[in-house]
């Protein structure tokens, strides 16, 4: 965790383009969570036509109407505010680094307990309670 | 019913240890639970190659994300998430930063 997956069109985006924004997206939700760099994950699944997905971290399917989507999942235990922020940093990305507009462009960022995941061997710790070891692998 | 998803990165976990590795996950939740619990399903998720991507750059790593009874105590459930993890490192020969587990509850909203 977190873990970003972006639903795109077929052929809508470049490997470069791709790895940019999985780039920008890490320094989007360290820069404002302060979260290990190693810790953020991002996929891009290219799907046409579909309007929903499976929430990763909830018992529901997403479901969305515009053509690019981004569905986040995040340790629980940050203020709404701060979820909110993090969203906002990543579309804005999403879009400078493709070009799309922002009106095809929508997300969430679900949630769940860090302490039902575990990680190189070890359960998540809580937001903001990241050991400075946690630190050691960061790219 | 528990639902297990596994997403994988292309050219990471080859197909003819795929099965094992199904078998692992089934004998974690034996050897936590004994045989007192639901079945178990798993659906494979790949994702291709440039596709994926961990702290920036291309990533190797696998995640089984699953969705279990709720009530489990924190004990077990960690309990069940490192027999998983111990399981699927034995099976493919990857370290254990290269996998992640989680275990949530059926009516957890997210």
């Amino acid at each position: 965790m977190p873990n970003y997956r972006c639903l795109i069109p077929k052929d809508a985006l470049s490997y470069d383009q791709r790895a940019r924004i999985a780039t920008a997206f890490t320094d989007v939700h360290c820069g404002i969570s302060a979260a290990p760099r190693n810790f953020v994950h991002v996929q891009f699944i290219e799907q046409d036509g579909n309007s929903q997905i499976s929430n990763t971290h909830g018992n529901s399917e997403i479901t969305f109407d515009t053509k690019y989507y981004i569905a986040g999942g995040n340790r629980a235990g940050r203020p709404p505010e701060v979820k909110d922020q993090i969203l906002v940093g990543l579309i804005e990305e999403f879009c400078r680094i493709s070009g799309v507009s922002r009106n095809d462009v929508s997300g969430h960022i679900s949630e769940g307990p860090a302490s039902w995941v575990m990680e190189g061997g070890h359960i998540l710790p809580e937001p903001g309670e990241e050991p400075p070891e946690w630190y050691q692998n960061d790219v | 019913m528990i639902d297990i998803e596994i997403t994988i990165q292309e050219g990471c976990i080859p197909e003819e240890i795929r099965d094992a590795l199904v078998t692992s996950i089934n004998d974690a939740f034996d050897q936590t639970f004994g045989s007192n619990h639901e079945s178990i399903s798993i659906n494979w998720l790949q994702i291709p190659k440039g596709f994926g991507f961990r702290g920036g750059v291309p990533s190797t790593t696998s995640n089984v994300r699953g969705v279990i009874p709720d009530g489990c105590d924190q004990k077990t459930r960690e309990a069940l998430l490192s027999q998983i993890g111990e399981n699927w490192c034995s099976v493919s020969g990857v370290l254990e930063d290269e996998v992640i587990i989680s275990m949530r509850d059926r009516s957890w909203n997210g």
